[in-house]
């Protein structure tokens, strides 16, 4: 079976514990698609199954918003082989678990099992992929619990309301524009020929890819992933998604009006691809703006300020334009224009000057480590170097990262941060305490 | 019924254990284990918020978190500054029964890093500006945290279980004690609740055994002072407000939090393993009969679970989930409803056969991470667990019978002595509240 070759590409030298597992990696492909990433290593005898399949939020329309992700929990209730609720009983009955979550690009579903499950665990997983059963009773009941998981994470949860809201402020045209988890009445109105048609279009074996992680014998799992898989017919491309969204032309604000202690804001660009090279340079600022107690952000609002409980920044790679989002939790009676003034002032800094050597290199030791703790669990490097090849291309180019951040510059940084975040593309959401029933306590 | 498990499982790999004992009483806990260059480092100190004073609450986490906000004449920046630069985490804080400073670093940073913990855990100072900010943002927190309802849950339901007993001061603290607290009282916790002989300290990755003994003699082997022995924990009567609904009214919400709490066992009770076992068929895993009742078959919540939180001198139980304003009663039958069936009638054994699987075939993904090694090792100790407790962990669990299960269940599990905690809109609660017991309606600026 073809080994991988890290050394083929314009050879970076990894740091031993990242070379390591960069030579342990085994790939493949089915006839009919399906990519394999075999990740073999005994340090525990379990072992973790990913399976990322390259549709999310962004494949969907309005109307059916939310479907990737009633899609994801309907891959739990039942295909041919196993039926409904056999799913997490044969795998718990096996010693194992089993998650998933829904992005704005991705489906990634997951288990982590004792090694000697890891045919059952194929089995399960081709079943679904090959056979999925979308029976009317289980859409119906699934439905309310998606309709409650809203609930829960939306519809009384500021950060999620604030959240939606910045979203829609962002994104004019993009499918970036709706939630993962779907406006409520499309959740409400998706049909069961929405599911089976989605079925068929996105979760064919050419669209998804396969990570083991663990204590297994890797030429045994190669051949039950071909004997479990290989019948699964490839499916016709998917079709791709435009990126309409136009140019913005000036600062955009938005309100939420609900019962709170305090304020909060949240400010948004839009920012490069995620494998666009300017994605690094921003990946730095947002380290040395927000990450530990030292960084900029987190001296100026919380230390000196002191206008704000916690500040955050999320700079989360996505495959078209994602968005760089600073959170904002205001203290009670807190000004979120003094706030907002405050960040804007600490962003001019490094459109003018840049950052320090020092603070540059504090931000690259910090992604490193980041990065290196990812690596320490089974489940872990099967997602770190999943997530890196989606996103990426190659999961070589993830164990990279650390010497790709050595070469970024205070120059780059700062024309950065002078493209992406200006004060003119900048998008405001504001919460602003309601003084209603909640306030006469 | 019972599968011969044990035999097909595959062997845990367990790494060396070091443990060494400086002059001044610290027990070193050190396991060397690659191959990533980090380390996780855990001093736990035995001086947790059960025992702050009265008036008090709070301190022991306060004080905990002040530690590296000034520290031997250097800064909070300065100190922040050497942390952040190396890609390190340091900090301290407070839970029920220990104090914790933890340190996650590169390993080729560790000595620098440990050296600073060192002076953070024997110099703090105490700046008075950063105690009063950080006052002015603890009690912020408090005051957010009014809005997360599943916060409000936990604090109404702290309330009503422990009442003064000190399991319930919440390790934040509470407006009131916060706002009273001086440095010389953070100073007193320092000086009198934290000592080396109640104390270990836990190094876990990439580390020479030798080389970090020789380390933490000249850094903590100075260390002096607190008390010798460990405060005793008073015993617990149960809930205080048991056959009680507390209802926390946010008329806003159109879901509703939903806890119920009864007393459980202590850590390293008897019946452990059959506990366990029967919890994760009741209310542990995905195939819970909670979830499979409330989720799958009604479409009430998406979450639905129990579980024991046990500590050294009491325990309790819990089943929590959530679902929109007019369900709370169905959702209270099924669940109340469910605990009684385990209690009377016990787990069948294909259940139990199922998750004695699932407990043991994931065990070892528990013990993957440095920080989790040092946890399993650091609550052998704390809890006085047997020392093969790790190793013997998935064969203990294997010997559970769904007789056991059944026993533990029949005895442990409530039957009219529980508390319910509903966080939502009361005027579509109290209706319905009254079928469970005495209802009491609290505001959540009460529970700040």
């Amino acid at each position: 079976m073809p080994k991988s070759s890290p050394r083929t590409k314009a050879a970076v030298k990894l740091p031993p514990a990242l070379a390591a597992i960069a030579d342990s990696v085994i790939e493949t492909k089915l006839p009919n698609g399906l990519r394999i990433r075999l990740l073999p290593n005994d340090a525990v005898p379990t072992c973790s199954f990913y399976t990322f399949f390259k549709v999310g939020a962004r494949n969907e329309r309005p109307g059916i918003t939310g479907i990737s992700h009633l899609f994801e929990h309907m891959m739990f209730n039942g295909a041919k082989k196993y039926g409904p609720g056999m799913f997490d009983k044969v795998l718990e009955s096996n010693g194992g678990s089993s998650n998933a979550y829904t992005s704005n690009d991705l489906t990634v579903y997951y288990e982590d099992f004792m090694a000697e499950a890891l045919e059952k665990v194929i089995d399960l997983e081709s079943d679904r992929m090959r056979s999925l059963a979308v029976t009317p009773k289980m859409l119906a009941s699934e439905r309310q619990v998606v309709i409650e998981e809203r609930r829960l994470r939306v519809d009384n949860e500021i950060a999620g309301m604030m959240d939606e809201e910045l979203g829609a402020l962002v994104y004019k045209a993009h499918p970036y524009r709706w939630p993962v988890i779907g406006w409520m009445r499309d959740i409400e109105n998706i049909t069961r020929d929405d599911c089976l048609d989605y079925f068929r279009t996105f979760y064919a074996p050419n669209n998804a890819t396969i990570y083991v992680s663990g204590d297994f014998d890797p030429k045994q799992a190669l051949a039950l992933i071909k004997k479990y898989y290989g019948a699964i017919k490839a499916g016709p491309p998917v079709p791709p998604v435009l990126d309409a969204e136009p140019e913005q032309k000036g600062e955009r604000r938005a309100q939420v009006h609900h019962p709170a202690q305090a304020p909060s804001l949240m400010i948004a660009w839009r920012g490069p691809k995620g494998d666009h090279p300017d994605t690094l340079a921003l990946d730095v600022v947002q380290y040395a703006l927000s990450v530990g107690q030292s960084s900029r952000f987190h001296k100026r609002l919380v230390h000196e300020l002191e206008v704000a409980v916690g500040v955050s920044v999320d700079w989360t790679w996505r495959f078209d334009p994602g968005s760089f989002t600073i959170g904002l939790e205001l203290k009670p009676g807190g000004d979120p224009l003094k706030a907002e003034a405050a960040l804007a002032e600490e962003l001019e800094k490094v459109a003018e000057d840049g950052l320090s050597a020092r603070e540059l290199e504090k931000a690259k030791n910090n992604l490193a480590a980041t990065l290196t703790r990812e690596l320490a669990t089974n489940s872990g490097r099967a997602h770190a170097l999943g997530t890196y090849e989606m996103m990426l291309g190659d999961w070589r180019k993830g164990l990279a990262l650390p010497s790709a951040y050595e070469s970024i510059t205070s120059v780059q940084v700062k024309e950065a941060v002078r493209k992406y975040l200006s004060p003119s593309k900048k998008n405001v959401v504001t919460l602003v305490p309601e003084t209603g029933l909640e306030a006469a306590a | 019924m019972t599968r011969a498990v044990t035999s097909k499982l595959r062997p845990l790999k367990l790494p060396q254990h070091e443990r060494r004992r400086l002059g001044n009483g610290l027990q070193l806990h050190l396991v060397p284990r690659g191959p990533l260059p980090l380390v996780a480092v855990r001093l736990v100190m035995r001086g947790g918020s059960v025992w702050d004073p009265t008036g008090r609450a709070g301190v022991a986490d306060f004080a905990s978190r002040l530690f590296r906000r000034g520290a031997g004449g250097r800064t909070a920046d300065d100190i922040s500054e050497a942390v952040d630069f190396v890609g390190a985490a340091l900090g301290g804080y407070a839970n029920e029964e220990n104090v914790v400073l933890s340190l996650s670093a590169p390993s080729k940073h560790l000595e620098a890093m440990l050296e600073l913990m060192g002076v953070v855990l024997q110099h703090p100072d105490f700046p008075s500006d950063e105690i009063e900010s950080a006052r002015r943002r603890t009690l912020a927190q408090l005051q957010n945290e009014l809005d997360d309802p599943g916060t409000l849950a936990e604090r109404a339901w702290a309330r009503a279980m422990w009442g003064n007993h000190p399991y319930g001061h919440e390790t934040l603290g509470q407006r009131r004690s916060i706002e009273a607290l001086t440095r010389d009282d953070l100073i007193e916790f320092h000086r009198t609740r934290l000592s080396p002989t109640l104390s270990h300290l836990y190094v876990v990755g990439d580390i020479d055994v030798d080389r970090v003994t020789t380390v933490a003699d000249r850094i903590f082997g100075s260390w002096k002072g607190g008390p010798e022995f460990a405060p005793h924990v008073p015993d617990w009567s149960g809930p205080k407000d048991a056959g009680h609904v507390i209802i926390v009214d946010k008329p806003e919400q159109t879901q509703v939090q939903v806890r119920i709490g009864a007393a459980g066992v202590k850590r390293g009770h008897v019946d452990h393993f059959p506990l366990i076992v029967m919890n994760a068929v009741l209310g542990g895993g995905f195939t819970s009969r909670l979830i499979s009742e409330i989720r799958v078959k009604r479409g009430l919540s998406y979450g639905a679970s129990s579980s024991f939180d046990m500590m050294s001198g009491a325990g309790t139980f819990l089943v929590s989930s959530f679902t929109k304003t007019k369900s709370v009663g169905t959702l209270l039958d099924v669940a109340l409803g469910e605990v009684k069936k385990m209690r009377t009638k016990g787990p069948t054994p294909v259940e139990v056969d199922t998750m004695k699987r699932y407990i043991s075939g994931l065990y070892p993904a528990r013990l993957e991470t440095n920080e989790a090694v040092a946890g399993a090792i650091a609550d052998v100790q704390h809890y006085g667990l047997p020392e093969d407790w790790i190793s013997g962990y998935r064969d203990r669990v294997n010997a559970v019978t769904a007789k056991d299960a059944a026993a533990a269940a029949a005895k442990h599990l409530f039957t009219d002595q529980r508390v319910i905690v509903l966080v939502g809109d009361a005027r579509g609660l109290t209706q319905i509240a009254g079928k469970y017991g005495l209802v009491t309606v609290a505001k959540p600026a009460d529970l700040e």
